[in-house]
């Protein structure tokens, strides 16, 4: 039995430094700083757009990663560090870590593509609680050896505020991208719409629990690209459609408590819809044995479910990352793919050649 | 810990024995419209560390406050103009608002931000409760973090350990209440902006305006083309930053990806809200640089605009467009004229909103202007 890989991963492409302790794809520990008590007052609301708040924060959330995995950086198999897709300044934080942090531990470094993490995130396991060091590495094996039980092509479908897109999984480290956002990611159409409902920032957490209370039948909104052939998505101009719808009912009358919930309940649906409407298409032509669910708006439960009913009568069956924080920006999936990577030998021994890749598509 | 059973005494005894248990620091369980809550004096500092002993592991999180009306909110929260309308819209119900703080409620109440969730219950015994005590009460869920949302007393209990009941002074029983979810949290501290007036450009070099009309995308994106043509020796000389304000639906997008054909970039151009900058390289008639497509919708400061060193893109070669450039007026003064970049800005309005028509008024350096 191969025990794989002992993992420290980082992720800084965006607002949240992330590191985690993975045990292939057995998750240890993954820290993700807006969620913990490290942070100083920035002045800012929201300690993020931030190679400073990123130097402040990473070795903090390194150093809790590994405590809360019981782990010291001598048992390290490799470091794993997010190269792309995300905010240049931001990722060459992480990536100058992780160099230094590799080469002082003599140890490999393997760079990830920020995307695959979210496309892999499904197969991440939470570790046995109150297991021994022995135990997790027994479970570590296990979870490692079912990978090679999966049945391939798999698609998955990756949805967050940055992203919106189709990814064809032939085996961890083989992709085809077959669509994705022209314009617009869904979650960044919703967190924008409900921006204009006046439901803050961010709002998309906001209409998910408002669509709840609200009519979805009461607004209608084009569903878009329905003409273009491909397995591509835009949600501008939806967007573009709600604010013209709003504007016209504000002309009449500001919107009731009952109205925000009824645009909330259709626009969602609408978004969602665009979103199933390509997700049909694509399996009418491409043989897969499941539908895997990534990104942050994967947290939310109407899209969960709307997308069971779609693939249904195609006998799949969705999945999606065990926890919320799963499908947010985190560190542990990172860990998830490089353990993957690392099995492959596919590292990075001379440190100096990797830099970051700002958008970095997966294919 | 007494248990009042609010089926068997009147409202008026109810609130009477709660606001004197408040008042003297206890920790007191109430019902709200959502769940069992857990409510202390929220400007007593000893009734607040109970409060956060009997929660145990909070990791940060903060509490939020219940008060009696939007009045009371103003003096613990800078309420602005959003937070007002959804005070007005929602509340009394279940939505927490979230707010920046005026300080004034007791350590560990308020996020390690600054920030403060106000609640206004729509339970009136708690209102009666909160105006007749005078002040604020902490509006927590009764469960220990990490345990399940209580419905019944007997729910609660159950997750409680020995330490925490005794750190209960007073518990208000009103039977089982129906499963409704949890508060729905709003936060109106990130000013991103919805709307951009027209006619608020600000004229930071000396510059000249020009209206144009845009009946479509095509037109947006031909207006756009040659705009980057007009400046196409500064962009190869100096560098040239484009700054675009308009309201969210404009068509902001639509002109970058005009511009992007102009440089024969291949690549699609997305949104980039979330990544806020995004580079392309591109080269034209054998002439190589960079597209930097940056989006500061999210950034309300300069103290923001500065980490994301948006000035280290200025330079020959690079056409830097800026969407809602207004948002970061002040950084842009600065970091321009240290550079001697050419800058152009253009707002985007509507002229019928039904249609995709668009107004753009377009600011230039006056000498390039014509």
């Amino acid at each position: 039995m191969i025990t794989p890989p002992l993992i420290l991963a980082i992720d800084t492409s965006c607002d949240d430094t992330s590191a985690a302790v993975v045990w292939g794809q057995v998750v240890l520990s993954n820290v993700v700083a807006s969620q913990t008590q490290l942070h100083k007052q920035y002045g800012g609301v929201f300690p993020t757009v931030a190679k400073q708040a990123h130097r402040e924060n990473i070795e903090p959330v390194i150093q809790l990663a590994l405590s809360r995995a019981e782990v010291t950086t001598a048992e390290l198999s490799a470091i794993a560090v997010t190269q792309g897709p995300g905010l240049a300044p931001a990722l060459e934080v992480g990536i100058e870590h992780a160099k230094n942090l590799a080469s002082q531990l003599s140890i490999p470094l393997i760079p990830v593509n920020h995307i695959e993490g979210h496309v892999l995130s499904v197969l991440a396991v939470p570790k046995k609680v109150g297991a021994s060091k022995e135990q997790l590495r027994q479970q570590a094996v296990e979870v490692n050896r079912k990978i090679e039980e999966l049945e391939l092509p798999v698609l998955s479908i990756i949805v967050s505020g940055g992203h919106t897109e189709f990814v064809l999984v032939k085996k961890p480290g083989e992709y085809q991208r077959l669509g994705f956002t022209v314009d617009d990611a869904a979650g960044e159409a919703l967190d924008k719409v409900g921006r204009m409902l006046d439901l803050g920032y961010p709002a998309g957490p906001v209409i998910e629990q408002f669509a709840k209370l609200g009519d979805a039948t009461m607004y209608s909104f084009p569903l878009p690209m329905t003409t273009s052939g491909n397995a591509n998505l835009s949600f501008s101009g939806m967007k573009t459609a709600a604010r013209n719808l709003l504007e016209t009912e504000r002309l009449k009358k500001e919107l009731s408590a009952q109205q925000v919930y009824d645009f909330c309940a259709s626009f969602q649906k609408a978004v969602f819809k665009a979103i199933t409407y390509k997700l049909s298409k694509i399996l009418l032509i491409t043989p897969c044995f499941g539908v895997w669910l990534g990104g942050g708006v994967a947290a939310n439960m109407a899209l969960r479910a709307t997308l069971r009913q779609t693939i249904k009568p195609h006998q799949l069956k969705l999945q999606v990352p065990y926890t919320k924080k799963m499908c947010a920006d985190n560190a542990a999936m990172i860990g998830v793919v490089a353990s993957f990577k690392f099995q492959r030998g596919e590292e990075v021994s001379k440190f100096q050649t990797i830099e970051r890749i700002p958008r970095w598509e997966l294919d | 810990m007494r248990v009042l059973d609010l089926h068997q005494i009147s409202q008026e005894k109810a609130v009477e024995e709660a606001v004197e248990s408040l008042a003297t620091g206890n920790l007191v369980i109430f019902p709200t419209e959502t769940t069992y809550g857990a409510g202390v004096d929220a400007l007593n500092q000893h009734a607040v560390d109970t409060l956060l002993a009997y929660k145990t592991r909070r990791e940060g999180k903060p509490l939020s406050i219940a008060v009696a009306d939007a009045r009371m909110a103003s003096q613990y929260v800078e309420v602005n103009d959003s937070a007002h309308r959804i005070y007005q819209r929602f509340l009394p119900g279940p939505v927490t608002v979230i707010s920046r703080s005026l300080g004034k409620v007791a350590p560990g109440v308020e996020s390690e931000f600054g920030t403060l969730g106000i609640r206004i219950p729509d339970y009136p015994l708690i209102l009666e409760i909160v105006n007749r005590l005078g002040r604020p009460i902490t509006a927590t869920s009764a469960n220990a973090s990490g345990g399940k949302r209580p419905y019944s007393i007997s729910d609660l209990l159950s997750q409680l350990s020995e330490k925490q009941k005794k750190l209960i002074g007073l518990v208000l029983d009103a039977g089982q209440l129906p499963p409704n979810p949890p508060s729905t949290v709003i936060d109106t501290t990130l000013s991103t902006p919805v709307v951009f007036r027209q006619g608020k450009l600000e004229l930071v070099q000396n510059q000249v305006q020009t209206k144009l009309h845009s009946g479509d995308e095509a037109e947006t994106k031909g207006i756009a083309q040659r705009l980057a043509l007009k400046y196409w020796s500064a962009i190869k000389d100096t560098g040239l930053v484009i700054g675009l304000n308009g309201s969210l639906g404009m068509g902001k997008t639509i002109f970058v990806k005009g511009v992007a054909e102009f440089l024969q970039i291949p690549e699609v151009i997305t949104s980039p809200t979330y990544s806020y900058v995004q580079e392309y390289a591109f080269t034209r008639h054998g002439i190589s640089g960079k597209l930097i497509h940056s989006d500061v919708w999210k950034v309300d400061s300069t103290a923001e605009a500065t980490r994301l060193e948006l000035a280290s893109f200025f330079k020959p070669g690079h056409l830097v467009i800026i969407e809602w450039a207004s948002n970061i007026r002040e950084y842009l003064e600065e970091t321009l004229a240290e550079h001697q970049l050419p800058y152009i800005q253009v707002g985007f309005s509507a002229i019928s909103h039904q249609l995709a028509q668009r107004q753009l008024l377009i600011q230039e350096p006056e000498a390039s202007a014509g």
